[in-house]
């Protein structure tokens, strides 16, 4: 599909310091920008072109008797474009400082929705798990962070998951939360067998879940990885 | 009053006038002669002011005498992703208390982006004895103080909305204000409340209220309760569940799943913080009559998720995160063929790396699948010009389309090029499209698209795209009905703003930030356009203080009949009149 459209040119304001006083009426030297060059509302039922093309013309006397036109038409094609082509990149930190090079308000995400629901999130998980792990007798102290996500990559897949090990309570309900999540991708179905659940620990070191009681291996969990058993 | 021979009673011209409710064809009305400005001002009920500094409260007073509903916004909206800087102004107060005088048998109050004091809210309680309806919505500056006198005073409240407003909250008991006797309530949107409420006098209000129809509660009320309240108010249309996590038993899931089946006329769903997906299932019994979903905030992902979203085979509306995936949007579109909005949310906006196999072709799915599609808010990491060519053919009803590619200027991730040609499709093939956000590599050529073919849009929005001034003009001198246009990091200066200056006054309000307006540009728009007021919002200090070709930070243009505002805190200059 091809859209034929040609980019005209706009004219370029002067601020020039001497003018013509008495010129208070202007004549557009240029038609290309369409028949009314001042009053672009095409809408009919706009009433107020005719006052504002009268104050866009000078004639309101209120002003200073230096009136600059609004507008000046060099009749030249554009050749002082301030930007000859360059990109002004907008870079700032983040006001709270989270990371460095963060364009401030991008991507247009509501900002009341990042600062308060992150932090009822945690609230609520405090709420759910206190009570949580007192009814099952294991109430932790806890390391002071009521979200505990980590990244879990599967062999072979693309994209690396993350989730958040708190709403697990053993490895039962956290493996056959992983199945179904990466089932659709790898067409598992009844395979899960052929797979292995890797976890790499305070240490550095990859260990093979299971080992270890679940709330030892909550504690040093840093990454998961699903490996393809070998043979 | 000076009445022809020829005209109408004007009992039956009121009467006639009664039926008609739309603004615009009450403006419309109003014009037709100055017998028809008189009768209808004496008997419009409603306003909806866009912008609240656009008006003083003492002319819509004046004109309307008779209101029985207000509707105002305050602050830009690029102030929901922190481009305004606090303190920017947006109080309600000053309405609140011109309000209080002139309306004693005023009814509803709803207020977007507006700052609310607790003051405000008492005025409110106190001063309107049929008060039923007060909406704030992406408020703040209230605390639960002042929801408390609303809940003590408002003896016939009806509705209750707070939705995504910022409340503080020193105490959660002001939902026990609300008397014994109080009955009236049929909604209630607590869902942004970051503490707890009383939870049994939440549970007594809801089930004294037969009228509830409507009630979105807060991450704070548990799921263990939820079926509770549920069997309280089996008459609900919506609802928004609280935290929807807990251990698994079996006793309270079937009590919730009973709960649950029980809500005959449920038809919006909500909430969903922090779900515990074993719990999921407990709202199949309600999904096939569901026509809203709102998955915007669950964490919900993989194959739980498009079970669920699968069942939803009436489902009109669905806002949701990426986690739903191209796989997951596919089920939607085989599922749901009556879908007319779809907004996809980023679950890691801020990421790297995409952490979801979310691309074009999910919203290319939808596209093929829904025939019905009006309105599309799409997060995404990469794009085509061809997959948007595909989309804009596939839509013909589309009235929204919202797309953020979240990479700045990220071009056509197959061709390289800029996507200038895929948004042109959409605004060529779009033909009722109101409102559009432009995302990815583009240049001034969108612009040109933009200004010849989207003759009804009303909204733009636009970031990192452009090349010079001429984008900006085509979009000014173009688009016939433009109304609000944002801008933010685009290399759009004096020349289009300056030579599209009368164009200003046709729109509600222009925002430019980042941009390359100077100082000098704006003070000679604002002294040569009495009508508009021009403001610039500056922290670096005074502009005068730069040279004057030295480019504002950000520039917020609307017309007003009230004049330049007296409430500008220090960090804004208005342009107009001797100020300057």
């Amino acid at each position: 599909m091809e859209l034929q459209l040609g980019l005209r040119s706009l004219p370029t304001y002067n601020f020039i310091e001497n003018f013509d006083l008495n010129n208070d009426g202007f004549e557009p030297k240029d038609q290309m920008l369409g028949s009314k060059p001042w009053i672009s509302c095409e809408d009919g039922n706009n009433m107020d072109n005719k006052r504002s093309s009268e104050v866009a013309f000078g004639k309101n006397t209120r002003y200073a008797s230096r009136e600059l036109p609004l507008l000046l038409w060099s009749g030249q094609p554009n050749d002082e474009d301030d930007w000859n082509g360059e990109k002004k990149i907008s870079c700032s930190i983040n006001k709270n400082g989270e990371e460095e090079n963060r364009v401030e308000g991008w991507p247009p995400i509501n900002s009341w929705r990042r600062k308060v629901l992150h932090h009822d999130q945690d609230q609520a998980r405090n709420v759910m798990n206190s009570s949580r792990m007192a009814a099952a007798g294991n109430y932790e102290n806890g390391d002071g962070s009521n979200s505990k996500y980590v990244k879990v990559k599967m062999e072979g897949v693309a994209i690396t998951r993350k989730i958040d090990l708190r709403l697990y309570n053993s490895y039962q309900t956290l493996t056959k939360s992983l199945t179904s999540m990466f089932a659709k991708c790898q067409n598992l179905g009844n395979d899960a067998a052929r797979y292995s659940l890797t976890y790499q620990d305070k240490d550095g070191d990859w260990l093979v879940a299971g080992d270890v009681p679940w709330q030892s291996f909550m504690e040093s969990v840093q990454r998961l990885k699903i490996v393809r058993n070998a043979g | 009053m000076l009445r022809k021979a020829s005209s109408f009673p004007e009992e039956m011209l009121e009467h006639v006038l009664s039926f008609i409710t739309s603004d615009k064809d009450r403006n419309a009305v109003s014009l037709v002669c100055k017998s028809w400005y008189e009768i209808e001002r004496w008997c419009r009920k409603r306003i909806f002011v866009g912008n609240c500094y656009a008006v003083r409260p003492e002319m819509v007073i004046r004109r309307f005498p008779e209101l029985r509903s207000v509707e105002l916004k305050g602050k830009p909206h690029f102030a929901d992703f922190d481009l305004v800087p606090d303190g920017w102004g947006g109080c309600v107060y000053p309405w609140i208390a011109a309000l209080a005088t002139a309306y004693p048998l005023l009814e509803e109050i709803k207020l977007k982006r507006m700052v609310v004091s607790d003051e405000s809210l008492e005025v409110i309680a106190k001063s309107f004895k049929n008060f039923k309806v007060l909406v704030l919505s992406s408020c703040e500056g209230f605390s639960t103080d002042g929801l408390a006198a609303v809940a003590a005073n408002c003896r016939n409240l009806r509705g209750l909305d707070l939705r995504e407003s910022e409340v503080d909250d020193p105490s959660g008991q002001w939902l026990s204000r609300f008397p014994d006797s109080f009955t009236s309530l049929a909604s209630l949107n607590i869902s942004c409340l970051g503490a707890e409420v009383s939870f049994s006098a939440l549970e007594r209000l809801v089930g004294r209220c037969p009228d509830l129809k409507s009630l979105r509660l807060n991450h704070a009320v548990p799921l263990d309760k939820l079926a509770n309240l549920l069997r309280g108010a089996p008459q609900l249309v919506e609802l928004g569940t609280g935290a929807y996590s807990a251990e698994l038993q079996p006793d309270v899931f079937s009590n919730l799943a009973g709960a649950f089946s029980g809500c005959k006329e449920l038809r919006s769903l909500s909430g969903f913080w922090n779900v515990f997906p074993g719990y999921l299932p407990a709202v199949y019994p309600v999904c096939s009559g569901l026509t809203s979903l709102n998955l915007r905030d669950a964490n919900i992902q993989g194959a739980d998720l498009i079970k669920l979203v699968s069942q939803c085979r009436s489902l009109q509306r669905l806002w949701v995160l990426d986690y739903i995936e191209d796989i997951g949007l596919e089920e939607l579109a085989a599922c749901c063929k009556d879908l007319t909005e779809l907004r996809v949310f980023p679950s890691d906006p801020y990421g790297a790396e995409p952490n979801v196999s979310l691309t074009e072709r999910g919203l290319v799915s939808v596209s093929e699948g829904c025939p019905k599609l009006q309105s599309v808010l799409y997060f995404c990491r990469q794009m085509t010009n061809a997959a948007l060519v595909t989309i804009a053919k596939n839509s013909p009803r589309m009235t929204c389309f919202r797309l953020c590619i979240i990479e700045p200027r990220a071009p056509d991730y197959q061709t390289l090029q800029p996507l200038d040609l895929g948004f042109g499709a959409i605004v060529e093939n779009y033909k009722d499209l109101r409102r559009l956000s432009l995302s990815g590599l583009l240049t001034d050529r969108v612009f040109e698209y933009i200004g010849t073919y989207a003759k009804k849009l009303e909204m733009l929005s636009v970031a990192f795209a452009g090349d010079s001034d001429m984008g900006l003009h085509h979009v000014l001198s173009g688009c016939a009905k433009l109304c609000k246009l944002e801008i933010r990091d685009c290399p759009f200066g004096d020349n289009a703003l300056l030579a599209n200056a009368a164009k200003l006054e046709t729109m509600r309000s222009l925002w430019m930030s980042s941009c390359s307006v100077s100082f000098r540009a704006c003070k000679l728009l604002g002294q040569k356009m009495p009508r508009l007021n021009v403001e610039v919002i500056d922290e670096r200090g005074p502009p005068d203080l730069r040279p004057e070709n030295c480019p504002v930070e950000k520039l917020y243009i609307y017309r007003t009949i009230a004049g330049p505002r007296f409430d500008m805190p220090g960090f804004v200059w208005t342009m107009n009149g001797d100020s300057v």
